[in-house]
């Protein structure tokens, strides 16, 4: 049957934008040992002196004890998937993101699947946000044993950290 | 000591995907005025108004600004609470606090969304704010575009809830087609609710299950529409709601919680804190405040129907649970037997939910209101078939972070 | 406390979000009205008010306002308030000079009550006073725009 359909008149639109670009952000220099560590090969989180929790990448404050996390700790590079998304294959045309196409300005391949993940690191009380490279979509499942995918020539950035593959 | 306060009408807009034949002033109006005609209260006897929608949805800054002389605030104090999902909970129990407390004697609580005014199709502008200062940050650091735009790919289409549901289903042994499920009931809910947005009479699960999938285990079908829409309620004093209303619906218990984000590694692109997103802390530690202020000490027995805030049908199992309904793990059990059918034993969103209808700023006052007309019975076509003593309103929101808890009852119980 | 060193600029990727605010049925008549160079008010059919540009509902006694309560107005009025601008903002948060002093007028159009603020061209600052008779110039071509009015003059 279907979803009962409305009709309704529109009127006439007065536009504008808000651009949000032109804005001042300010940030903090907080990711500066992280990008530095990663250019080494290494990850290093932030560790909350109330709770003991472990954050990669590091937070200023732990978020349940409001304690300010300023000692270091580094977590392995191994690490335990758990959630995940799978995409179905991305199309040209199907999505806009930030005003971009991802297929037509060749970010993702036509067709490709993007698999986001979360990942606890070995030592590390957080969910890490990446993406899981390398696998067959079919055998993603929570508890999947993974590893970081280094990028070749690290330059002291995100991007040194490419994502993670299995084991 | 604090007086007891009642919502003695309630008013919504019909919600639709585009309300273009209005301006937002005209749209919001519309809910104050069928609120107030409902509860037969001139403007004059209004005290206050408590406002709200998403801060920044529909590209207008200061709305509370402009709806002054629409909504008939004229010479009265007008607060706006904005706090993300939840906005309409606050925003409802904003109008609960100045009454109880003696401030005011009658508040009239609206709120509103109006998607269609943003150029990109439903909320995707305004998502994509709360994110953005971030994305900068770590851009600023490196990240790298591909990695930006997948991990968002997923987030402007079915957004944070999609690990929600990954979590409960692996905890809990559920499967996609307990969601089939959920979103069919919803829009048959919504069918028989005449100012619902997304309403299909009879849809069966075998409908939705013929949908694309957005991102495994969502599909177009399960997900919750943007809509225009406006509700608003009318809160009195106990003396003047008896005098008022034969049955109004008195506020009981009423709690909130902020929790550090559960998603979205937002602050400096740091990682996130909380390692199940479908724990929600934030839903049961309200729930029990919430009953304990309102004297329920068994929910599974004393609640009689529950407004969940689910704009995905992963989270009214998974907030039904949280709100001590069902034992951890068994919603999707109680949803096979039928239990949260509308005459079911614990009938979950008889009027379809935020999953039919989702004006964002509207939805978690929505809710409240309609416990509100389960109780004074005016639910019409989707009036529960039993006597309803207390209803349970539910609200989400914030990088799913932020829960409110109302518990409505036909008496005050105090 | 974080102290100065630890602040970074973070740079902006350019993003502009877009939106197309619906009129409602009165403020449209209204906009498209203009390509007959006629401006439309809305008279209250309770308490008399009359608003411009219109709107649906009154602002003092709260009553609905119909497409019926529209009236055609001259366009001609009296100033009833003014300031003048120097500077304008170059839309990068700096103040950048005009090169001429620009006066912005409030202006009460004959039978109407609400004023409406706009450019005001023909005069130097220092000639413009409060009660001044003024006139609505329109652009050469009118299309049914807000743009389609381009400033009030004195009155000839």
């Amino acid at each position: 049957m279907g979803y009962i359909k409305e009709e309704r008149p529109e009127t006439i639109a007065v536009e504008g934008t808000w651009d949000v670009g032109s804005y001042h952000y300010k940030g903090s220099k907080l990711l500066e040992e992280y990008v530095k560590g990663l250019k080494q090969k290494s990850l290093i989180g932030s560790f909350c002196p109330g709770c003991g929790k472990v954050i990669v990448p590091p937070r200023n404050l732990c978020g349940r004890c409001h304690l300010i996390m300023d000692r270091r700790k580094i977590v392995s590079n191994r690490g335990t998937i758990t959630c995940f998304i799978v995409t179905p294959p991305i199309e040209k045309g199907k999505l806009k993101v930030l005003g971009m196409d991802p297929v037509e300005t060749g970010l993702i391949k036509e067709g490709e699947v993007v698999i986001p993940v979360f990942v606890k690191f070995d030592g590390s009380d957080s969910n890490t946000d990446t993406i899981l490279l390398n696998t067959d979509p079919k055998a993603v499942h929570i508890g999947m044993r993974v590893k970081v995918l280094w990028a070749k020539e690290p330059q002291g950035a995100l991007s040194d950290f490419e994502g993670v593959e299995p084991l | 000591m604090s007086r007891n306060a009642a919502i003695i009408g309630c008013g919504q807009t019909k919600h639709s995907s585009k309300r273009r034949d209005v301006n937002l002033a005209e749209m919001v109006s519309e809910a104050v005025y069928n609120a107030l005609e409902d509860a037969q209260v001139s403007l004059r006897e209004v005290d206050a108004f408590v406002v709200g929608n998403m801060q920044g949805f529909g590209g207008i800054a200061q709305p509370e600004q402009w709806l002054g002389d629409w909504i008939g605030a004229v010479g009265k104090p007008v607060i706006r609470i904005a706090t993300g999902g939840t906005t309409g909970g606050s925003v409802g129990q904003g109008a609960y606090y100045p009454v109880a407390s003696g401030l005011h004697d009658i508040v009239v609580a609206v709120a509103w969304e109006k998607h269609s005014d943003s150029k990109e199709a439903g909320a995707t502008t305004g998502l994509l704010h709360v994110g953005l200062g971030n994305f900068f940050h770590a851009a600023s650091y490196g990240l790298s575009l591909k990695n930006l735009v997948a991990t968002s790919a997923v987030g402007a289409a079915a957004g944070v809830a999609v690990y929600q549901a990954v979590f409960y289903m692996h905890r809990s042994g559920c499967s996609a087609e307990h969601f089939d499920m959920v979103a069919a009931k919803a829009r048959r809910n919504a069918a028989k609710n005449k100012y619902a947005h997304l309403q299909w009479p009879g849809c069966t699960p075998e409908d939705i299950a013929r949908t694309e999938i957005i991102a495994y285990p969502f599909r177009y079908g399960h997900i919750c529409p943007a809509s225009d829409g406006a509700s608003a309620i009318v809160v009195a004093e106990e003396s003047l709601a008896r005098k008022k209303t034969r049955q109004p619906a008195w506020f009981k218990g009423l709690a909130a919680f902020s929790d550090e984000e559960n998603q979205l590694q937002s602050e400096n692109f740091g990682g996130v804190g909380v390692l199940d997103p479908c724990e929600q802390k934030g839903c049961w530690i309200s729930a029990t405040k919430a009953y304990k202020m309102a004297g329920i000490k068994d929910p599974k027995k004393e609640i009689d129907v529950a407004e969940v805030y689910q704009p995905f049908p992963s989270q009214e199992l998974i907030f039904a649970e949280r709100l001590g309904l069902f034992d951890e793990g068994t919603a999707w059990m109680a949803l096979e037997k039928g239990e949260t059918d509308i005459d079911g034993r614990m009938p979950l969103d008889p009027s379809g939910g935020v999953n039919a209808t989702n004006a964002i700023g509207s939805t978690a006052l929505q809710r409240i209101l309609e416990c509100a007309l389960q109780i004074m019975g005016k639910a019409e076509e989707h009036q529960v078939p039993k006597k309803v003593r207390n209803a349970v309103a539910h609200g989400w929101g914030g990088v799913t972070s932020y829960n409110t808890v109302t518990v409505l009852g036909d008496s005050p119980g105090r | 406390m974080k102290s100065k060193s630890e602040i970074i600029e973070v740079q902006a990727l350019p993003f502009a979000a877009g939106f197309n605010w619906s009129t409602g049925f009165l403020m449209q008549r209204f906009i498209k009205e203009l390509a007959n160079r006629k401006f439309l008010g809305a008279k209250c059919p309770e308490c008399g008010y009359t608003y411009v540009p219109p709107r649906s509902r009154c602002g003092k006694c709260y009553t609905k306002i119909e497409e019926e309560n529209l009236i055609t107005l001259s366009g001609k009025g009296t100033l009833v308030g003014y300031t003048t601008a120097y500077v304008e903002l170059d839309g990068q948060g700096n103040f950048k000079d005009l090169k001429e002093p620009g006066i912005i007028g409030a202006i009460k159009l004959e039978n109407a009550d609400s004023t409406i603020f706009m450019p005001l061209e023909g005069i130097k600052p220092r000639d413009v006073t409060e009660g001044l008779k003024v006139e609505v110039q329109w652009q050469e071509e009118t299309k049914g725009e807000l743009s389609d009015i381009k400033c009030f003059r004195p009155a000839r």
